[in-house]
């Protein structure tokens, strides 16, 4: 098999995948049919790239075969969609007496957002996600339901909701910092973090090409898994933290100390 | 005259006989008298790492020299390293932190005058430290990261390493103190009006910097221990001998290093982005994103550490990803020089001394940063680290960038801190030497690399072109040093001589320029009102409102700033317990028998009583709150002595793997273990201390409104101590058990 037919063939929505892609897009669609706007694209995107995460070759490969391309399913499903479907909703107006969350709510979502990435790579979890479909699902929901908990004190659609904006950096930063320690361990680790990634059963008739073509021996797929975890995932939040200053700068023009002076830049 | 009004002892106050001749500079708190001892000292330093900079260049002048032996070359360039970045750059860079903080955000000092005292005089006592290594059979000789296993005993046997590894640690514990104190300033002493939008670049890029340095010193710090800890008690953390890892030093080291270069960077970008827009009288181009990509640098710095290992073999895909990452931080820092070259364009330039050193700080920068990029592409990496090429690259960033834009600085705030201006003429002079010295020294070494010539090698043979650079290189450097003269020489007669400056000599528009030359020592008569990014030149204006209405509204009171410090501190000793636990984690992966020897169940009973202790401190401060005066006693000398229990615990453990014969030496599973539970009873037993310290308040009646302040800092710390104990027991304890 090739590379292309790999890409090709290996697709496999099944009916369920699909059949939630809709009811999600027309939920959305009934719920804010007065308020259709440019966010409704990025809710698309984000119902295009769950669809992707779970039918493609991704997904197949992500069931039994490659630790890197579940770890790829991981980061599209945590830090891609729960972000984007927060964009993707109407800006609600902010409350009239904002309920100030407390500290413990924050940690808690927190911990959901760091929490994901260390449970689901504990050796016995990892293993059973990738050998049984029940607990793939249960996996998948629980990476969607844990990323917008994580996300929310950042993007939520009511802006009273969200956490000030250096307290924000400092939530994100943590987490770049929780994923980075995760990462490198698994990818300078010698042992396994995966035992149902060493040898898979082939039903695809896709080894050879992974291990021969693409290179990819079970130690080079944990260490290349173990980078994703980390590079991209903190880059996501260094950008996350970036887009908070810049939001942060931005409100400086809306309430600009004294209209007189020229902008103080 | 027997009664002095209130008035006149505030009047008087800085005339006191305390504050008067040496004593008064050895005594003082004032943040002020602290950067002028930081920058003299600093300058103390560059002498001597100066003239071993010459020593260096004498003895390669030419091939197949004798002037140094083998091993005093080795000791020469480790000190030179040493000590030009941890005492001469960080220092200065902290010393002028010092001096200008404060003033540009209108406050009166730092946040803790007196930590800040302590952090200064733990820099001379650690050079000294450093120093005396000398006199105790030999200076270190490892280099300035002393890689593993070279720094281990039986290839660096005299002390001088062990001289190397306690001046580091003092220098370390020094720095993160200045770095939780700049923090606490900056977020608690900002004048009304002063929001973070709004804060000086300087500022707002040192702001940056004390975070660096409180996430990436203990890292070096817990580092320097398992160092020490080999060194002097026998462990193998860094020795493949007794199974453990060199490349795991290589790791630590550049974990905290590759911030170091940001560090050391980061500040000068700061002085640059407040010399360049008054010299050409224009706003800064785009502040925004000169502050934000001075946090995008901040991020990336700490994922980019392996680039410095490339040649170690980490593997293609751990090449690749850090090839990538490293590329990447020439994004943002490119971004500050279209920003820079931008601010300048179409401005009234003025190229008095300091602009031009920032002038030829900003092209000597692109140079060492085009290099840098050229190194995160691993292949060529593989062909030019460890050579002169390498040398060229960071001297331009270290000295034609940092030092540069250190000068311009000097020249720019001199004024400010004496009431004269250093001399023009001779700031030329000093200025053309510098340019062409150091280009000399270093340009030709980026052939010298590419020729193949490694650095840290005595000598060289006679290769065709290779004695010819090296003797131009050495010219470069006394041309050098005879420009330092000139500065020198500038600075002691400008100090005397030099035209009175004003308070604003360069119409300048940042807090510090609204205050006397020198300061007053509280700082301020009247801290002027902040309207913008440039507080004075907004008060010329003739729309400015007179009275302070302009206040934003939405401004929150600071937070406590005992409570921003304490909250600072644990985010330090975070990082320090993270690589202790790392270490563990990374000896201890793959077997659970060397853990069997421990007793999880008694010890359980003794984490037990830990946990107590953080409820009975809670309930302490309820007390306290209540008013409670008796039960806030006694529930504090029960947390006390659950604490002292739990310490009594760890020692009955200790001493049963003593019986049994497992110290610390026996393997790595006992190295790791003594070091990490070690020191974790180590900061049990400080949070003891200050838990007595407190309670002893409270027993007497503190009269400043009792404990409740220190209280509630000490109480975020003695949490912390507890909440490391249930992880260190999780991985130790319950893994040996499960």
């Amino acid at each position: 098999m090739t590379t292309e037919q790999l890409l090709l063939s290996t697709w496999s929505a099944g009916l369920v995948v699909p059949l939630l892609c809709l009811l999600a897009i027309a939920g959305y669609a009934l719920r804010f049919r007065r308020r259709l706007g440019a966010r409704a694209a990025l809710f698309v995107l984000a119902v295009v790239l769950f669809f992707v995460a779970l039918a493609s070759p991704i997904g197949a490969l992500a069931r039994g075969y490659l630790f890197s391309a579940h770890m790829l399913q991981h980061l599209l499903l945590m830090l891609a969609v729960p972000p984007l479907v927060l964009i993707g909703l109407p800006r609600e107006p902010s409350a009239a007496s904002p309920r100030r969350a407390g500290a413990a709510e924050y940690v808690g979502s927190w911990l959901a957002g760091v929490g994901a990435m260390w449970i689901w790579h504990a050796p016995l979890l990892c293993d059973a996600a990738a050998s049984s479909t029940a607990v793939q699902w249960l996996q998948t929901g629980s990476l969607l339901v844990m990323g917008l908990a994580f996300w929310r004190p950042v993007l939520a659609p009511r802006v009273s909701d969200r956490l000030p904006a250096f307290s924000a950096m400092v939530y994100l930063f943590a987490a770049c910092v929780g994923c980075t320690i995760l990462g490198i361990t698994v990818t300078l680790s010698p042992v396994e973090v995966c035992r149902a990634y060493m040898h898979p059963v082939d039903s695809l008739g896709v080894l050879p090409l992974l291990r021969g073509g693409w290179g990819l021996s079970s130690k080079a797929d944990q260490e290349l898994g173990g980078l994703l975890m980390w590079v991209p995932t903190c880059l996501v939040y260094g950008a996350a933290i970036l887009a908070t200053l810049g939001r942060y700068y931005g409100e400086e023009h809306a309430a600009s100390a004294f209209p007189g002076a020229p902008s103080a830049r | 005259m027997t009664v002095a009004s209130p008035d006149r002892v505030v009047a008087h106050a800085p005339s006191d006989p305390a504050e008067e001749g040496v004593f008064g500079w050895v005594a003082t708190v004032d943040h002020k008298r602290i950067g002028t001892l930081y920058l003299l000292t600093s300058l103390f330093f560059f002498g001597i790492a100066g003239v071993e900079a010459l020593l260096i260049r004498v003895q390669l002048a030419r091939p197949n020299a004798h002037f140094l032996s083998a091993d005093a070359f080795n000791q020469i360039f480790t000190m030179h390293g040493t000590t030009m970045i941890f005492l001469v750059v960080m220092p200065t860079l902290v010393g002028l932190a010092n001096y200008l903080v404060p003033l540009m955000i209108g406050a009166r000092d730092m946040a803790f005058p007196r930590l800040n005292a302590l952090s200064y005089w733990l820099f001379p006592f650690g050079g000294l430290l450093l120093h005396f290594s000398l006199l105790a059979g030999g200076a270190p000789s490892a280099g300035w990261f002393s890689y593993a296993p070279l720094s281990e005993t039986p290839y660096s046997s005299t002390s001088g390493t062990d001289y190397w590894v306690l001046a580091l640690l003092l220098l370390g514990i020094g720095s993160v103190g200045g770095a939780i104190n700049l923090i606490a300033t900056v977020i608690t002493l900002r004048a009304p009006g002063l929001s973070i939008r709004r804060l000086p670049l300087f500022v707002w890029m040192t702001f940056v910097t004390a975070i660096l340095i409180l996430l990436a010193l203990p890292v070096l710090n817990a580092s320097l221990v398992m160092l020490l800890v080999d060194r002097r008690l026998g462990a193998h953390f860094f020795q493949a001998n007794g199974g453990g890892s060199p490349i795991l030093w290589e790791h630590f080291f550049w974990t905290f290093g590759h911030p170091e270069v940001y560090i050391m960077a980061l500040p000068a970008f700061g002085i640059v982005s407040e010399v360049i827009p008054v010299f050409s009288r224009k706003p800064i181009f785009g502040y925004e994103f000169v502050a934000g990509s001075t946090v995008a640098i901040g991020i990336l710095s700490f994922g980019v550490w392996a680039h410095h290992m490339f040649a170690a073999g980490l593997g293609h895909r751990a090449d690749l990803a850090f090839a990538i990452g490293s590329m990447a931080i020439a994004v943002p820092t490119g971004v500050k020089i279209f920003n820079w070259i931008a601010t300048m364009w179409g401005g009234a330039i003025r190229f008095e001394t300091a602009m031009l050193f920032a002038t030829a700080f900003l092209i000597q920068f692109v140079v060492g940063g085009l290099s840098g990029i050229t190194f995160a592409a691993a292949p060529i990496d593989w062909q030019v680290t460890d050579t002169y090429y390498l040398v060229a690259h960071f001297h331009y960033v270290l000295f034609g960038g940092t030092a540069f834009a250190v000068l311009a600085g000097i020249y720019y705030w001199f004024p400010k801190m004496t009431g004269r201006l250093l001399d023009e003429r001779l700031g030329r002079v000093h200025f053309w030497l510098t340019v062409i010295g150091f280009n000399l020294t270093f340009f030709v070494q980026h052939f010298l690399g590419i020729m193949g010539m490694p650095r840290r090698v005595f000598t060289y043979p006679d290769l065709p072109g290779w004695g010819a650079l090296n003797l131009a290189s050495t010219v470069g450097a006394f041309i050098l040093g005879l420009s330092v003269l000139v500065f020198a020489w500038n600075m002691a007669i400008s100090l005397r001589r030099g035209a009175v400056a004003g308070d604003n000599p360069w119409d300048a528009w940042t807090l510090e320029w609204a205050t006397t030359s020198p300061p007053h020592p509280l700082n301020f008569e009247r801290v002027p009102p902040v309207l913008g990014r440039r507080p004075l030149w907004e008060l010329s204006l003739p729309q400015a409102p007179r009275r302070s209405a302009a206040i934003p509204t939405s401004e929150q009171a600071p937070p406590d700033k005992s409570v921003v410090a304490v909250w600072a501190f644990v985010v330090s000793e975070t990082g320090f317990f993270v690589v202790l636990i790392l270490s563990y984690v990374f000896f201890n992966l793959s077997t659970k028998a060397a853990a069997a020897a421990l007793d999880a169940r008694t010890t359980g009973l003794f984490t037990a009583c830990l946990l107590a202790s953080s409820l009975t401190l809670v309930l302490a401060e309820r007390s306290l709150a209540r008013g409670g005066h008796r039960a806030f006693r006694a529930w504090m000398v029960s947390t006390v002595l659950l604490g002292c229990v739990f310490l009594a615990g760890q020692a009955r453990e200790y001493l049963k793997l003593f019986d049994g014969g497992i110290a610390v030496s026996s393997s790595l599973f006992a190295s790791t273990f003594f070091t990490l539970t070690g020191f974790h009873g180590l900061h049990v037993a400080l949070g003891l201390v200050a838990l007595g310290v407190v309670a002893g308040l409270g027993f007497a009646g503190s009269p400043r409104g009792g404990p409740g302040h220190a209280l509630k800092a000490v109480g975020i710390y003695w949490h912390f101590v507890d909440a490391v104990w249930v992880v260190v027991f999780s991985i130790v304890y319950l893994r040996s058990v499960l």
